[in-house]
């Protein structure tokens, strides 16, 4: 039983995720990689949970796991209480209406040869919305004034190429509209787009979510977008959540060491900074994910790291009360000293 | 003054495209002292790496220098020959880390080989012998905080952290006096960017170098840069300490209040902040301009919500307020007429 | 809406072709050639040659292995060309008797420096006539060459070489002249026609000499009974030299049959092309995108059928089951996909791993949505390029299989042309005019596909990135 879905009562829970793990296997099964090793969550109806990580934490391939892109080695996904993992044919196509994702790569994620009336017909096609194309238009244009690209006529016969990222990145949004869904999953969705532009798109996200109601998965490696996006926020480590919590108290009050090197480690448009060395209390690099530590995965970069966090099994996420949990075996004793 | 290592007066570089010359640099002008660290911001397509080039004279092709002058430790660098400029400019006056150098290390050699051959290119095969250059390349590796024996390893065996110390190593190891630094950090996680900046800042404390750092976050500025160069559309917007660009916080009660030009403003505005609460983040409508053909008058008057009829005829001088912030701006030049009155 | 953006993106497409200089010509070329082989019937002398091509009746009138006429510039001697007299003066003279003489005079310039080959003389008519050819020299000497009672039928008239039937008349005329050249003649060995067009001089039979000038033809008929008929007779001059491109051994018109072979040669091309280049790209798709055992069991038939030599395959197909065109075109398919499919099958694993890809996946799309609507519009032009790049080797094919004689018999192509060159002796000859234009042909068809082709190839390439 997951600590951190404890607060949550099980009807109110959109999207539950138990123990999902995700192992990619290549070169004939002599590499190894564990992407997503154990990772827990549950997401309530109208929230914007975040997940926080680094290169190679995992948090991407959750998101294509809860998309049904990728399929899980282990583990168990449900939305709204129905399984979502082992579905056939027909319950696979209605799940894709229901959860949809926004991709990093405003360019890639459409066809360069469609034109974006098309690029935002096709869902409507594939679902057979709309009886007639200018029904279907009807609704395209919809939503395209919901994403602010009007008046409609003037970018429906346009080229991606012939939009800037920031247009680019609401058509995409527009793309998950269409169809109504529940949930959405955004794959760092401005990590791509100029910096003045990026407050523009979280801002229309975020005005979107309270308007429809719906339920966000925001991936992203910059936590300061998460402060002004998320509700919670999850860090993840090397596949594994190592805190989650609302986003006041991971960013406010970090538990665990990597959540704080991580804060630490953000700069601010701040004078005074110059010359002031960082305390990151963290040493070396991230490991390969085909070469996870021993024990607590975290130890060999952390400095409160003991013998007892490499050879005892890895701890998991432990209760602080209000939501928020943490997975360092040594937090009373670092944090109280204890 | 001997104390200004680079001096840069009207610099102005054309991209000779098909489509017409791109103005990617329209008469830039700035100081860089002994010892200091100069930062260069601004939106994609600003010319801030243009401009990082242009000081070591390689502006990429079809792009050249049309006018302008740059002096680096007493030497004009404008009109002189690749070959001069190779042998006496580059690397040993002033080196550069590229932007995505780390990914450009060629993976069939050895760090060992790769910097045997940047000091063959610059220095010649004679002056230090085999034995001379390898205690050169262990000081250097050492100093980035590498062991030696990453000189034998290939650059596939580093992380991406390692390979930018490589290439920090590299860029410093012939001991120039001015290191141009392009985006450094952007493409590293957050944990190693902060280790990366950490080491900047001890190199910068050690060596007493100038460096001439380039990004467009203004948040990664603030940890490094003494000065700051605002750019826009291929001019200078402001420039100025890094309290004349941050603002000091209130509670010192300085004169000093922030950026004066409406886009650094608005810049600082659209960051994101992590340790304070921010309900709405701003943004700046519209997009940088075309440099085929960019407006008339200042070019960032049809992104300004306070242009006027005057910004966009006219192009704004670069006018001084207090001590070393300039800024090129109508309304803040009217402003601070208008207080001083 | 689709038709307008269709349209709008072939003129972009064609602003850019136009500046390809090789395509423009490749493309001139290949336009002439469809015109032709469309309305080359239209042109040719000989209407109805595609169905008579290996019938001899059907060429009899026409000189074997005769050079073009426009030889003709460059010798000294000129011959004389192939050519069908029609026009005759008639008169009818009545006869007590109640026997109507018809008199057909026909007028033949002869300013040619060697004497025609023959004169085929053809009469219709009905029932029993007897017939009286004869000739009126511009130097003012008769010779009545032929006299004969003949059996004659509408349908097909009969027909009367000077060259084969009068002989011994031929003889008779110079006894008149010179009754000791006449004993020195052997009716099997002299050729009447050069003796009756020479001037009359003592060595007028080893060394004819052509009298030029104006000659008369005259063809009497008697009609003995009104239940007899004579209808309008016509004489086919048989020269030295014929047509545009002259005969062959087999006395057919070479131009005729090179205009015909063009029909067969873009039928051929581009049939053979389009569907081998769809069914590659199409199973190149499908390999590459649907992957597991699909892709093993598509790349391994690949593999099975690249390592096939098709020419050798080709020719013992042929030789055992002697195909038709049709079912060589089919053939030559079965190997051509593999062309195709190697490229489009990496370019299907490159455009697989797209962004846009899993985003369609991601929204519910089917495989096969994916592969009509995504993939195939991307791989579109390099189809065509690809298309337009594999017909000259096609052509080749053909033309190689039909050189070794193991064609469809019912048709003509170029290679045939050239099969019954080299089988007949064309080269030992020298009948150079049989050889060329077919072997010409062949290379011009496959340079202008090959030229279009490059320029295709060049303009659409870079949209075979993805981006």
């Amino acid at each position: 039983m997951n600590a951190a879905s404890a607060p949550d009562t099980a009807f109110d829970a959109i999207l539950e995720v138990e123990e999902l793990r995700k192992e990619f296997v290549s070169h004939r099964g002599r590499m190894r990689v564990r992407a997503v090793d154990g990772v827990s969550f549950s997401l309530k109806r109208g929230e914007i949970l975040g997940l926080v990580g680094e290169s190679g934490c995992g948090k991407t391939t959750t998101g294509k796991l809860i998309m049904r892109l990728v399929e899980p080695s282990s583990g168990n996904i449900r939305v709204e209480g129905k399984d979502a993992v082992s579905l056939d044919r027909e319950a696979d196509f209605a799940y894709r209406r229901r959860v949809q994702m926004i991709f990093q790569d405003p360019y890639a994620s459409m066809n360069p040869h469609f034109k974006i009336r098309d690029v935002l017909e096709e869902p409507l096609l594939i679902h057979g919305i709309g009886a007639s194309r200018t029904e279907r238009m009807k609704l395209v244009e919809e939503v395209m004034e919901k994403v602010k690209m009007t008046p409609a006529s003037e970018f429906m016969d346009r080229y991606p190429h012939m939009l800037s990222g920031g247009q680019r990145q609401r058509i995409a949004t527009a793309r998950t509209l269409i169809l109504r869904p529940s949930i959405i999953v955004a794959d760092e969705p401005v990590s791509m787009i100029d910096l003045s532009t990026r407050a523009e798109i979280l801002h229309l996200m975020k005005t979107i979510q309270s308007d429809m109601d719906l339920s966000f998965i925001y991936i992203t490696h910059d936590i300061s977008t998460a402060r002004y996006f998320t509700d919670r926020i999850a860090v993840m480590y090397l596949g594994r959540i190592v805190e989650l919590g609302t986003q006041d108290e991971v960013i406010d009050h970090p538990a665990h060491p990597y959540t704080k090197a991580l804060i630490e480690a953000v700069c601010e448009p701040v004078s005074g900074r110059v010359g002031i060395m960082r305390d990151l209390k963290v040493k070396g690099e991230i490991p390969s994910a085909s070469d996870i530590p021993s024990g607590c995965r975290f130890h060999p970069r952390c400095l409160f790291a003991t013998e007892a966090c490499a050879k005892e099994p890895e701890p998991e996420l432990q209760d602080l009360g209000d939501g928020h949990a943490q997975a360092c075996r040594r937090y009373s004793e670092i944090q109280y000293g204890r | 003054m001997s104390d200004t290592i680079l001096k840069v007066r009207d610099l102005k570089l054309h991209y000779f495209t098909s489509k017409g010359a791109v103005r990617a640099l329209d008469g830039l002008s700035f100081d860089l002292a002994r010892g200091e660290t100069l930062g260069l911001v601004g939106e994609s397509g600003c010319g801030k790496t243009t401009t990082g080039v242009a000081l070591l004279g390689m502006p990429s092709p079809p792009g050249r220098i049309v006018g302008g002058s740059v002096v680096i430790d007493g030497t004009q660098i404008v009109g002189l020959p690749d070959r001069e400029l190779r042998k006496n400019v580059r690397w040993s006056k002033i080196s550069m880390v590229f932007q995505g150098a780390m990914n450009c290390l060629t993976p069939v050699y050895t760090i060992r080989e790769l910097m045997a051959e940047t000091y063959r290119v610059h220095c010649g095969p004679e002056a230090l012998g085999t034995e001379g250059l390898e205690a050169l390349m262990e000081k250097y590796v050492r100093l980035v905080g590498l062991s030696e024996s990453v000189l034998g390893r290939y650059p596939h065996e580093l992380s991406g952290g390692m390979k930018q110390r490589v290439v920090i190593a590299m860029a410093l190891f012939l001991e120039p006096k001015v290191i141009v630094m392009d985006e450094p950090t952007t493409a590293l996680d957050v944990i190693v960017q902060a280790q990366i900046l950490n080491l900047i800042k001890v190199l910068k404390r050690d060596l007493g170098l100038s460096y001439v750092f380039i990004t467009h976050d203004l948040s990664t500025e603030a940890e490094i840069a003494d000065r700051i160069m605002v750019m826009y559309a291929g001019k200078m917007a402001e420039l100025g300490s890094s309290e004349d660009i941050f603002g000091v916080p209130r509670d010192q009660g300085d004169s000093r209040s922030g950026p004066l030009h409406p886009y650094t403003q608005m810049l600082l505005a659209s960051t994101p902040r992590l340790h304070r609460r921010v309900s709405e983040l701003a943004f700046i409508p519209g997009s940088p301009p075309d440099l085929v053909a960019p407006p008339s008058g200042c070019r960032f008057s049809p992104r300004c919500p306070f242009a006027r009829t005057k910004c966009r005829q006219l192009d704004p001088p670069v006018h001084e307020f207090g001590k070393g912030h300039l800024v090129a701006c109508w309304k803040a030049m009217e402003e601070s007429e208008y207080e001083r009155s | 809406m689709k038709a307008r953006d269709r349209l709008q993106d072939f003129g972009e497409f064609w602003a850019e072709f136009r500046q390809e200089k090789t395509g423009l010509v490749g493309l001139g070329i290949l336009v002439i050639f469809i015109l032709l082989g469309l309305f080359g019937s239209l042109i040719v002398p000989f209407k109805d040659a595609d169905k008579h091509w290996r019938d001899i009746d059907y060429w009899q009138d026409n000189p074997q292995a005769a050079p073009p006429v426009w030889t003709n510039a460059f010798s000294l001697k000129k011959g004389v060309p192939s050519s069908t007299l029609t026009s005759f003066k008639a008169e009818e003279q009545s006869q007590d008797s109640g026997v109507v003489i018809k008199t057909f005079t026909f007028d033949y310039p002869f300013v040619y420096d060697r004497p025609p080959r023959d004169l085929l003389v053809r009469v219709p008519g009905s029932g029993q006539v007897p017939l009286v050819i004869s000739l009126e020299r511009p130097d003012g000497l008769s010779a009545e060459l032929y006299r004969e009672q003949v059996e004659l039928s509408e349908g097909s008239p009969e027909r009367i070489s000077i060259a084969r039937n009068c002989a011994q008349s031929t003889i008779e005329f110079i006894r008149n002249q010179d009754a000791s050249m006449a004993n020195d003649m052997n009716a099997d060995l002299i050729n009447p026609t050069s003796i009756l067009f020479a001037k009359m001089d003592p060595g007028m039979l080893d060394d004819p000499v052509a009298l030029k000038g104006d000659y008369k033809i005259k063809v009497e008929a008697l009609i003995l009974s009104s239940d007899f008929s004579v209808g309008a007779p016509s004489i086919q001059v048989s020269g030295h030299v014929s047509g545009l491109m002259g005969t062959d051994a087999s006395k057919r018109d070479v131009f005729t049959g090179i205009v015909l072979g063009i029909r067969w040669a873009l039928i051929i091309g581009i049939l053979t092309s389009v569907i081998s280049v769809v069914a590659g790209v199409l199973l190149g798709i499908i390999a590459a995108y649907f992957g597991g055992v699909v892709d093993w069991l598509l790349s391994r038939l690949y593999e099975l059928v690249y390592l096939l030599p098709v020419l050798p395959f080709l020719i013992v197909i042929s030789a055992i089951y002697k195909p038709s065109i049709w079912s060589m075109i089919i053939l030559i398919c079965a190997f051509f996909w593999t062309g195709s499919f190697k490229t489009v099958y990496s370019m299907t694993l490159q455009i697989k791993e797209e962004t846009y890809i899993e985003a369609a996946r991601a929204l519910g799309s089917s495989k096969w949505r994916i592969v009509f609507k995504h993939i195939s519009p991307i791989l579109l032009p390099y189809s065509f390029a690809s298309m337009a790049l594999s017909i000259p080797a096609i052509i080749v094919y053909e033309a190689s299989v039909s050189l070794l004689g193991l064609g469809d018999s019912t048709i003509v192509s170029w290679g045939q042309i050239l099969e019954s060159a080299l089988s007949q002796g064309a080269m030992i000859n020298n009948l150079w005019w049989w050889v060329i234009p077919p072997g010409l042909m062949i290379a011009l068809m496959g340079m202008s596909f090959a030229f279009l082709g490059t320029a295709l190839d060049k303009i659409l390439h870079p949209k075979l990135k993805t981006r």
